[in-house]
């Protein structure tokens, strides 16, 4: 990418103008931090929106929130539809919103590469493989998972990503609405739906007990087989 | 002399303004929309952004004026249905309660926005509240147009707003995911939901014929 | 009756009727820009690749007792510990699952117990996390072979060192139970997989006698009658094996 500055493309001045009037910056002290990055410069001219390069931090962080309830919904329904033992008018379930929320877990981890936090394992205790417990655990991910992308958007720093979470946030609604519908309860309880901060949100996945450490199966010991 | 921007001044959507300094105030929009002039890679944070589209209070009450006038038709809508007494049931249960979250949200607006409300549109809705099959396709298109409005707005919203606006919106999905699940269609066929534009929303709401003035 | 029929597809369609020239827009237009394209690229949703051939096991949380039906007044058959003799998480093969009277959840298993083929019953609470495999291990102990299977399909073969007339390895169904590595122990290659066999000879072999999967520094040995039970594998072979074959693989030994 072709490394610019300011002054090679702004003749005029009235780049600089601009720049100084946004930021309240000097002339000296602006071209004084950076240089240009010509290409996203010129995408900030061509299309105003997708000028945007690095990811605030506190947005890396929010993507990763995301993605750990990402895994959790994820892992949930995958384990439900390989063990086969949800039956019934429940049977599509797992393959379809399992397919949504792996879905969901590609484009974040995607968005993050090598900053994405990996899949931690779980133990579902069992409500993988019971109807009931099934759905009653589908619907408490699901509520949760709206609640927890409503809490955060007003915290976003990317419009972009803002964009990409509330298109997520209705969806997860959806599945929250279709799941107590299957369930017999009431698909909106409430003419409005409250968020959970993310230590509300830990609490609850940690009262689950689902996320577990991952079962040791290498070591460095010495084989004591027959041979 | 540089022409001063007044406060929540109407965008220019596009129209080139040929009394400016055109290449200047499109550079301060560009840049403004791009979030900062890229500078090494960084994003500079914490950059004012001026002029079209930054999020303002006079900006979120035109907003919210709109979502207004979503929510007093849905309110009108699913009140004229239950009324008509045409539904029953599982129908009739989500119309009412439906109703109730409509004119919950019409209140809230209106709170919101004191004495900028918009006034309550005249409207009339044939005969779509009058059958259950008619009520139900039309509950589905506006559940999803009105899904699709304030996910479109989202980013045009102060965050204090947004936040508000979200509480909404999940409402929203649920009531259209409960009455396509109603009507035997896939309550979620989607793994994001599509932001419309308020141009889009207007198009579909024009169509709807429900609005007789505004 | 067919018209009555038409004239409601007919109204059921039309959903969104023209409105009047007459009939006033409500709202000017807000003038916004439309969203920013989304941060995050969602892919179309995908379905699970589909596999004929899925085995599960799982690891164990809790020492427990395993029985002969799902109930707890059956017999204790064996009892199943948290860790293996190598250190490493006990792991079971999960063969179906039964509610018993109160609700409770049982899981049947495959065991790494004499008498070899052992499969009883335990609480699902005494388990933890659940694995899935695609790969099938078969040893031909008439050919002296090994085939690994993934999705029914032979993706390796190599020549096997199995158990002398002696020691014979037993034949059966088994499974993986860990991998070792990075050992100073030539004789064992670089690798050794942990199966949940055991020689029915061997019995007071320290560390219970299991049969293991290794390489060997004699490969000029293979493929031949040659172990105490265990299964050797060239060098070579056993660490392609282990980029292919995860823990939890089944295991038909004939």
């Amino acid at each position: 990418m072709m490394s610019l500055t300011l002054e090679q493309l702004d003749r005029d001045g009235a780049i600089r103008e601009a720049v100084e009037k946004a930021s309240g910056d000097t002339r000296a002290a602006f071209l004084g931090k950076a240089v240009v990055g010509g290409a996203a410069l010129l995408g900030a001219l061509a299309a105003p929106g997708s000028g945007e390069a690095a990811t605030a931090k506190s947005d890396v962080a929010i993507l990763n929130y995301a993605l750990t309830l990402e895994y959790l919904q994820a892992s949930f329904y995958t384990e439900a539809e390989r063990l086969g033992a949800i039956k019934g008018k429940l049977a599509p379930i797992p393959p379809q919103l399992g397919a949504v929320e792996r879905a969901h877990v590609q484009a974040i981890k995607a968005a993050l590469g090598r900053a994405a936090v990996k899949r931690p394992a779980f133990d579902f205790h069992g409500v993988t493989e019971n109807n009931s417990k099934f759905l009653k655990t589908a619907v408490a991910f699901e509520d949760l998972g709206t609640a927890a992308y409503k809490a955060q958007a007003a915290r976003i720093k990317s419009p972009a990503l803002l964009a990409a979470a509330i298109s997520i946030h209705s969806v997860e609604a959806r599945h929250a609405a279709w799941m107590r519908f299957l369930a017999g309860a009431v698909p909106a309880a409430s003419a409005f739906d409250e968020g959970k901060p993310i230590s509300q949100v830990r609490a609850i996945v940690a009262s689950t007990h689902f996320v577990a450490a991952r079962p040791k199966s290498r070591s460095r010991k010495k084989p004591k087989f027959t041979g | 002399m540089r022409r001063q921007r007044a406060k929540g001044e109407e965008q220019l959507d596009g129209r080139a303004d040929a009394t400016a300094s055109s290449r200047e105030q499109f550079l301060a929009r560009a840049i403004v929309a791009g979030g900062a002039v890229a500078a090494g890679g960084l994003l500079v944070a914490g950059w004012p952004r001026l002029g079209t589209a930054a999020p303002s209070a006079a900006q979120d009450a035109k907003i919210l004026n709109f979502a207004l006038l979503l929510e007093y038709i849905e309110a009108g809508f699913y009140s004229d249905a239950v009324a008509k007494g045409k539904l029953s049931g599982d129908l009739l249960d989500f119309a009412t309660t439906v109703r109730d979250h409509e004119r919950a949200h019409v209140a809230f607006l209106k709170g919101a926005l004191g004495n900028s409300a918009r006034r309550k549109p005249k409207l009339d809705f044939g005969q779509t509240t009058s059958d259950p099959k008619t009520f139900t396709s039309a509950a589905i298109s506006l559940e999803e147009t009105v899904v699709a409005a304030y996910n479109g707005q989202a980013g045009n919203l102060t965050k204090p707003t947004l936040a508000q606006a979200a509480r909404i919106v999940s409402v929203e999905a649920r009531h259209a995911a409960w009455i396509r699940a109603l009507a035997g269609k896939d309550p979620a066929p989607n793994a994001t939901d599509k932001p419309d534009t308020a141009s889009q929303v207007q198009a579909d709401i024009n169509r709807t014929g429900f609005v007789q003035s505004g | 009756m067919a018209f009555a029929a038409i004239a409601a597809a007919v109204i059921a369609v039309v959903v969104w009727p023209q409105s009047p020239a007459s009939s006033p827009a409500s709202n000017q237009p807000l003038g916004l820009p439309a969203s920013p394209r989304p941060a995050l690229l969602v892919p179309k949703p995908e379905p699970l690749s589909r596999s004929s051939a899925l085995s599960y096991w799982a690891s164990v949380r809790v020492a427990v007792a395993a029985r002969s039906a799902p109930t707890p007044r059956a017999a204790t058959v064996a009892w199943l510990a948290r860790t293996t003799q190598d250190g490493t998480t006990n792991l079971v093969l999960v063969l179906d699952r039964r509610v018993d009277r109160r609700g409770r959840l049982w899981v049947h298993v495959r065991l790494p117990v004499l008498p070899n083929d052992l499969t009883a019953w335990v609480p699902r609470a005494a388990l933890g996390v659940y694995g899935t495999v695609q790969t099938h291990l078969v040893v031909d102990l008439e050919r002296l072979t090994v085939t690994l299977f993934r999705s029914g399909r032979p993706i390796l073969r190599a020549p096997a060192g199995v158990g002398q007339p002696q020691s014979p390895t037993p034949k059966g169904s088994f499974y993986i139970r860990d991998v070792l590595t990075r050992y100073a122990s030539p004789f064992y290659g670089p690798v050794a997989f942990g199966t949940s066999a055991r020689s029915s000879v061997l019995t007071d072999w320290p560390g219970g006698g299991f049969i293991g999967i290794h390489g060997t520094d004699a490969p000029q040995l293979l493929p031949g009658r040659v172990s105490h039970g265990c299964i050797r594998l060239r060098n070579e072979d056993i660490l392609r094996l282990r980029r292919l074959m995860p823990v939890g693989t089944p295991i038909t030994i004939r």
